[in-house]
């Protein structure tokens, strides 16, 4: 009896180890990225927000998502953000193939240069509202463009992306949700 | 006009007071939030355009009188508790709050189990057999001439 427990004393540090390797190849396989915050305002309605005009463009306001037809994004972006210039074009696609609604907030930029980028690459976005001192966002809890939310008809928030949205994620991620929403309730 | 001089001399001791409380209050909010750019940093210590943006957020919430922890409540309402760099007291955070208090009482009792089991093995040794008894006398008598 004494033996044998003392057998069994001997494979503690081998226990130990594959515990470790189990807690470590989840965080490997998961490939979750610990540095990106999930929303709080996840089923939440989409916080009240004053954004200001961009020439010529619809003002985006919160009127826009009550009593929506179907779901929308909402994307935070800037003239002077790269990854946002890299997001443009499956907004695009997004806006003219899958004719998604997006609203665009256009965050702390230069107006001019704004509406340059929306000049040469087009434009996704059926309002934009512009929030110049990036207050507006800290209600929507933005620490860093491009965001992009999805509301759904009832103007509650259903998922936050974080970073550009890239071709993968718009064909497993966004395009997957947006389909779940607009088959609710029909 | 003396009086009016006291009165204009007493008006700015008191807002200045004022003023270094709120400084102060915003300091120590500075100290405990989190800023999301550069997640281990604080606040106080950041410069990321987003930390300064939520620095103004809470002197701003500060002068219209609000306290620290409404203040402390409308941002985890927007950005989830992760803004505060000391988690709260809640029962999701038991286990990191209590978590080494159990790690040091499991290194207790495995320290007491290895010294008992320690104790329990020590055993006296056999007495010496008549033949080692000789060889032994042997060894020590020739050492000894």
């Amino acid at each position: 009896m004494k033996n044998k427990l003392k057998y069994f004393y001997s494979y503690t540090p081998l226990i130990v180890f594959l515990i470790l390797v189990l807690f470590f190849a989840r965080q490997l396989i998961l490939k979750e990225d610990p540095s990106e915050l999930p929303s709080v305002l996840i089923d939440e309605k989409f916080p009240s927000i004053i954004l200001s005009e961009l020439e010529g463009y619809k003002v985006f306001s919160n009127k826009n998502l009550i009593n929506a037809n179907g779901p929308s994004l909402v994307n935070i972006w800037s003239s002077w953000c790269v990854p946002c210039k890299v997001e443009h074009e499956y907004l695009m696609s997004m806006s003219n193939n899958d004719n998604i609604i997006i609203y665009g907030i256009n965050y702390k930029d230069n107006k001019a240069e704004a509406l340059k980028v929306l000049d040469l690459n087009g434009n996704p976005f059926y309002a934009i509202g512009a929030d110049q001192d990036g207050m507006q966002s800290i209600n929507l809890g933005v620490y860093g463009v491009p965001e992009t939310f999805i509301i759904d008809r009832d103007g509650n928030i259903r998922y936050r992306h974080v970073g550009p949205i890239l071709e993968y994620d718009m064909e497993k991620i966004i395009l997957p949700i947006i389909n779940k929403i607009k088959q609710e309730r029909l | 006009m003396t009086t009016i001089i006291k009165f204009i001399f007493c008006f700015f001791i008191i807002s200045n007071s004022v003023l270094a409380d709120n400084n102060k209050a915003a300091y120590e909010l500075y100290k405990e939030l989190r800023c999301l750019v550069c997640q281990n940093q604080s606040l106080l210590e950041s410069d990321a355009p987003l930390a300064l943006d939520l620095k103004k957020v809470v002197r701003d919430k500060i002068e219209l009188g609000q306290s620290k922890n409404e203040i402390k409540k409308f941002l985890v309402d927007r950005y989830g508790e992760f803004i505060l760099l000391k988690p709260k007291y809640s029962i999701q955070n038991i286990l990191l709050w209590l978590g080494p208090i159990l790690f040091l009482f499991i290194g207790f009792f495995v320290t007491f189990v290895f010294l008992r089991k320690q104790s329990m093995y020590k055993e006296e040794p056999l007495p010496l057999t008549n033949k080692e008894e000789n060889s032994l006398k042997k060894i020590l008598d020739n050492n000894v001439s």
